[in-house]
């Protein structure tokens, strides 16, 4: 089976600035996946032209189509949420429901009912008399009712409190997520989405600077803390980056020799933030 | 035109309310001012007995005219700003990124739009118009004593003006098709400022034109678009020949002869307007700016 999606060496340009730089990856099907970088990187870039928003270079293939020229066909199987609070204030719950069932093949509208049910918010509220957060649920239940292949997420939770971005994401993964399904999640916060992902993705400059499965991360990426003597050896190996704490410096490795690193400490599996930071800086270094 | 295209119009109805309240409020006041404004009518009507005023066709004709073009105008107004604004509102609000989420083609997005901007908007004011004219001539009637008996409740009379001015709206909107793809192209592509954007380009070609050649067909074309092109190909309003008649009108001060025709049918020039080829240029151009406006779509998101 092909990929769900797919792209070689995709790049966005704006006049001069390249947004995104001859990007390759793929992603398959069942995953939850985080494109994570810092602001700028060129997430969004990334997710606009995965969603037919903009035009690109390269070969891109989402779902088998080509995201500009079929987006109407594209948006049957795939559904996304770009940004928080992009309903309009005009329209009314129960409108934004009747209209996207009217439009919608997938949508089961029993099911966004259900889901908005928990809620405070009524049908007759207009979204601009709406909460941020209330919005995003509005939102969320709209589109967690539609039955798609993929389902493509870019900042969710900007701007929404502690208590709304963890019943965001639980809803996201107790009532949404399934073997039929694909998420991918943009963010620049990686605490928040560390424990819900399969798959990283680090952006940064435009450039894809990790690609890994969450299995894969303790194989492929280790740190230790070395003190003292060893440490000159322990450079020997080429860590691709060093942090200094509590009188320790933590070396990062990349598809390191496991045998040899464990002669200087202790080899522990870096967290996914810690892996992100580690990542980011040693790029610019 | 398929089950999205309902709902595309239904959405335009949901966000513009202002569509049906505007004329809806400037109705209730033409009601009102007809229900308790000072109107004298003794010896308005031909045929209430005293021999004098116009024959009955004619003040409907005047009523129905005065107050549908004082609504058209209005919806002119307003569809136009619609026209302008509807593909630059969801961008400058975001809400483009929710409407791009649905599988709905921008093409039909675009053109939904444009149905309801050149199309349902004149329909609307024009059924409110309509229904204005109506409850203005009842009023007048009870209030004169003229209810049932007078002509102006002739049917054919109502089939005359509707059909008058269903023809009217049908001509306008195919006149001025490119003028509405000139305002969706500058909506679609305009980040701000959209009023300014419309105006400047066609502004700055024709005094080009004038500094550059010294001549001026572009303005010329322009102000025949905008202007009395559409009047003078869409109508025909020489005076006498068939369909028109002749009556005599009894005034205190003497007798006065008035040239009408039997029915406003008769200023109809359907033949003149569409045998025109500045109609089916302006169609050609219309169609290209509109293609333009969805390309543009199609590759914008949120400004």
């Amino acid at each position: 089976m092909p990929p769900l999606i797919e792209a070689r060496e995709l790049s966005k340009r704006y006049g001069k600035h390249l947004a995104l730089d001859r990007v390759s990856f793929s992603i398959e099907s069942g995953r939850i996946v985080g494109l994570i970088g810092p602001n700028g990187a060129g997430k969004t870039s990334a997710l606009r032209s995965l969603l037919g928003l903009t035009s690109y270079e390269g070969h891109l293939r989402v779902l088998g189509r080509e995201p500009l020229r079929e987006r109407t066909a594209l948006m049957a199987d795939a559904c996304f949420i770009a940004d928080v609070a992009v309903l309009p204030g005009w329209l009314r719950v129960d409108r934004a429901i009747d209209f996207v069932a009217g439009v919608h093949p997938k949508f089961r509208r029993e099911r966004a009912k259900a889901l908005l049910e928990k809620t405070q918010i009524r049908g007759s509220h207009r979204m601009r008399e709406l909460s941020k957060g209330m919005k995003t649920q509005v939102h969320l239940a709209l589109t967690m009712a539609i039955d798609a292949k993929l389902f493509v997420l870019d900042e969710p939770t900007l701007g929404l409190d502690l208590l709304a971005r963890r019943s965001f994401y639980d809803a996201l993964v107790n009532d949404y997520m399934d073997e039929t399904r694909t998420i991918l999640i943009t963010t620049h916060q990686v605490e928040e989405v560390e424990n819900l992902l399969t798959d990283l993705m680090f952006i940064d400059k435009g450039r894809i600077v990790l690609d890994c499965s969450l299995e894969d991360v303790a194989q492929r990426y280790a740190a230790v803390a070395v003190s003292g003597a060893g440490l000159d050896a322990a450079r020997g190996l080429r860590p691709f980056y060093e942090r200094r704490t509590l009188g320790k410096t933590v070396l990062y490795y990349e598809n390191p020799d496991f045998a040899r690193l464990g002669d200087f400490g202790e080899v522990l599996t870096p967290s996914v933030s810690d892996l992100f930071v580690a990542k980011l800086a040693g790029e610019a270094t | 035109m398929n089950n999205n295209t309902g709902w595309l119009i239904r959405r335009e109805f949901w966000e513009n309310r202002a569509i049906w309240l505007v004329p809806a409020v400037i109705a209730g006041l033409l009601v009102l001012a007809a229900s308790f404004g000072n109107v004298q009518f003794g010896g308005f009507f031909h045929s209430d007995g005293s021999g004098e005023g116009v024959p009955e066709q004619l003040a409907m004709y005047a009523l129905s005219g005065s107050v549908t073009v004082m609504f058209l105008i209005i919806m002119s107004v307003y569809s136009g700003w619609y026209l302008l604004d509807c593909l630059h509102a969801d961008r400058k609000d975001r809400s483009i990124l929710f409407w791009k989420s649905l599988p709905i083609s921008d093409a039909a997005t675009v053109l939904t739009k444009l149905l309801v901007g050149l199309l349902i908007i004149p329909l609307v004011y024009f059924a409110i118009a309509d229904l204005t004219v109506f409850l203005m001539a009842l009023i007048f009637g009870l209030r004169t004593g003229l209810w049932a008996s007078s002509g102006l409740w002739h049917p054919s009379l109502w089939l005359q003006t509707q059909g008058f001015w269903l023809y009217t709206i049908l001509t306008l909107a195919a006149w001025y098709l490119p003028v509405a793809g000139w305002l969706m192209l500058i909506s679609a592509w305009a980040t701000r400022a959209v009023i300014l954007w419309s105006v400047l380009p066609p502004l700055a070609i024709y005094i080009g034109e004038r500094w550059m050649f010294g001549t001026h067909y572009f303005g010329s074309e322009l102000l025949d678009r905008l202007g009395k092109g559409y009047a003078v190909r869409a109508f025909d309003v020489t005076v006498g020949g068939a369909g028109w008649t002749t009556d005599v009108i009894h005034k205190h001060g003497g007798d006065d002869s008035l040239t009408y025709p039997t029915s406003l049918w008769r200023l109809l020039d359907p033949v003149g307007f569409f045998g025109s080829p500045a109609t089916w240029i302006g169609v050609a151009v219309g169609v290209a700016l509109i293609y333009a406006a969805i390309e543009l779509r199609s590759r914008r998101a949120e400004i």
